[in-house]
């Protein structure tokens, strides 16, 4: 395919539409393929061990074989993820690679290990506390474990090919933050979908080629000077994992503006971590270990009510709409603390709870305009 | 002489079409009720023609229509689609402007909403997707007892304790019904334990809103007064429902389809 001909936003669209075109691509070229799951994978690492960095998706349909083997009150998440898996569907990965979240992750990764036996499996087991110097000491230690693990299959890994990658996905996660000064400033000009594409992209592409796509795109857009006329209500979305761009452009389609988002596929990924010391491991360590928690993770004093407020208050959102996978605990837990928090200060919040293997169904529509209503009608007092 | 113009509000629900007519004033000069059926655009196309009927009125003297329900997007001679939340919210508020809350529950879904003082919803919740604890649960367990659905209430509130039912989903209700009919409870105590049951459900959604007076029930099941006793104790607040509960939806969209109106002329 002439990919030169596509327009940034046709490369992005065009990796989300065949997530794993490009891991395809790289096996056919001899390249390593690693298969990722979570968002609290060190992919610099993988990167510099010449692995492409892919991340596992959830899809629509039935679950019929991860059925057999895990309990219905796994998240869709996880039981469409292993229904792939089991079908072949990522037999591409040459590894697959957990992070120690919550349970239900983590006992995917044995249901993985047991009924794949013939795929490599590596579990990132990143500290629960993720505050202080043992944690620190613990992470370094780990991080170290993975690299020595990889070094068994791949060879020596230098530092410095660990600082150049990291380097890397530094300034992806620059050109990101960008993008969502952007959508920020000025939403009209990024579609629910075209933003979706450009997140889930990143963890689909090779980094060199996501860049380049990224930063056409960032720079056709900060060289847009059109006036702002759009006075929509604005919405921010939070909450678990959505891999799945149909519940965002629901809430577009209710005639909403999405203006932020607080996804660990999102805005979570892409923070800038000051990880400026001399030593790539510590650097990776510093990243992972001060991006805002995934809620599995527990940081003293971190308030998720109040990051979300702060975030809200950036992007002058108007509302949230709050995405929870169905039984994804940890993000449950924390849900009435933050719509408690946003509402004492008077901004509106709507709780869908989604599955990430069903298309949106008409009554989570209804919810979506209800709410944009009355948005609409409070915008109008 | 020339023809007064009308504007029109149809809720095109699960179990049933409401067509409600207004004249310019947003007084409701008619209204129609009929069975949805499984084709939901000519439901709605035949309530509007009955509501225009029983108002003496033709198609031509229409001068907007807002399709609300979950079919309203079906309905193509709409002019526009508004949410069955802000229109039972409208409605409840032109029928009594010290409405604060409404509970409504219908053939599939049920929904709490909180008011502001202008009739706009300040807060709602809506049930999850499946159709537990609404009027077709109502409807199922009527048939399974034998009981005429507009007899449900009454005999209810005559049972001296309700039976106790643990679920309100459909199928696993239906058959705690059949266990305690098996085991020779009494018809009018099963029934006191399905109101209670429905009241369980809508009162969780009441609580996370906020119930505050004067609230009003809307819906079909607001016709169920044992439900709607339930539901009063549970929330602790009178109840009031308008004659035709059915309709309140329609009369929103129906005041909605009128602002247009209003602003332009």
């Amino acid at each position: 395919m002439a990919t030169q001909t596509l327009s940034p936003l046709g490369i992005l669209e065009a990796a989300c539409t065949d997530p794993y075109a490009e891991a395809q691509k790289a096996r056919a070229k001899g390249q390593k393929v690693a298969g990722i799951t979570c968002s609290y994978t060190p992919q610099e690492l993988f990167h510099a061990a010449g692995y492409l960095p892919v991340r596992i998706m959830a899809h629509q349909g039935g679950t019929p074989r991860a059925d057999e083997i895990i309990q219905s009150y796994a998240c869709s998440f996880a039981r469409s993820v292993l229904d792939r898996a089991l079908s072949g569907a990522f037999d591409f990965a040459d590894l697959v690679v957990f992070a120690h979240t919550c349970d239900t992750m983590q006992n995917l990764a044995d249901l993985w290990k047991g009924n794949r036996p013939q795929q490599a499996l590596l579990i990132v087991s990143g500290p629960t506390l993720i505050e202080g110097e043992p944690a620190r000491t613990y992470y370094r230690k780990e991080m170290d474990r993975v690299r020595v693990r990889l070094e068994e299959i791949v060879g020596p890994i230098p530092d410095a090919a660990i600082a150049d990658s990291i380097r890397l996905y530094a300034q992806q996660r620059a050109l990101m933050q960008r993008l969502y000064a952007i959508r920020r400033l000025r939403p009209e000009l990024l579609s629910a979908a075209d933003m979706h594409n450009a997140v889930t992209a990143a963890f689909l592409m090779p980094v060199e080629e996501h860049l380049q796509a990224l930063r056409g795109l960032v720079e056709e857009l900060e060289g847009d000077n059109i006036e702002d006329s759009a006075t929509l209500p604005r919405v921010l979305v939070a909450g678990s994992v959505c891999q799945d761009r149909g519940f965002s452009e629901a809430i577009e389609e209710a005639g909403c503006l999405l203006v932020d988002d607080d996804l660990c596929m999102g805005s979570r990924a892409f923070e800038l971590p000051d990880a400026s010391g001399d030593d790539p491991m510590d650097a990776l360590v510093q990243i992972y270990l001060t991006r805002t928690p995934c809620p599995a993770f527990h940081r003293p004093g971190f308030d998720p009510g109040a990051h979300l407020l702060e975030r809200v208050r950036r992007a002058k959102a108007d509302g949230v709409v709050y995405l929870l996978t169905k039984f994804c605990d940890p993000w449950a837990f924390d849900y009435p603390h933050m719509k408690n928090t946003l509402e004492s200060e008077g901004i509106p919040t709507l709780l869908l709870e989604v599955e990430q293997n069903l298309p949106v169904p008409a009554q989570l529509r209804t919810r979506i305009e209800a709410f944009a209503e009355m948005l609409e009608s409070k915008a109008g007092q | 002489m020339t023809v007064a113009p009308c504007f029109a509000g149809v809720d095109v629900g699960s179990a049933t079409a409401k067509a409600v007519i207004v004249g310019l004033d947003g007084c409701m000069i008619a209204h129609a009720i009929l069975p949805s059926g499984g084709r939901l655009a000519l439901a709605a196309e035949t309530a509007l023609d009955a509501a225009l009927a029983n108002a003496g009125l033709s198609r031509g003297a229409m001068q907007a229509l807002v399709a609300t329900g979950y079919g309203r997007d079906a309905v193509a001679a709409r002019t526009k689609s508004v949410t069955e939340i802000t229109c039972h919210a409208r409605g409840a508020h032109a029928l009594n402007p010290l409405a604060r809350a409404v509970i409504d529950i219908g053939g599939q879904d049920s929904k709490a909403i909180a008011l502001m003082p202008d009739g706009s919803v300040k807060k709602f919740e809506m049930n999850d997707k499946c159709a537990a604890g609404t009027g077709r649960f109502l409807e199922v367990m009527a048939r399974t007892l034998g009981v005429d659905l507009g007899d449900f209430g009454a005999i209810a509130l005559t049972a001296d304790a309700p039976a106790r039912i643990s679920s309100t989903c459909t199928v696993f209700a239906e058959s705690e019904v059949i266990s305690l009919l098996a085991q020779g409870e009494h018809v009018e105590r099963i029934l006191a334990g399905l109101c209670a049951a429905i009241t369980q459900r809508v009162h969780s959604l009441a609580s996370r809103v906020g119930m505050t007076p004067e609230l009003m029930m809307t819906g079909g099941v607001a016709k169920n007064i044992g439900v709607l006793r339930n539901i009063e104790q549970a929330v602790g607040l009178p109840i009031t429902v308008p004659p035709e509960p059915q309709i309140v939806g329609a009369y929103g969209a129906a005041l909605f389809a009128r602002d247009g109106a209003a602003k332009n002329g």
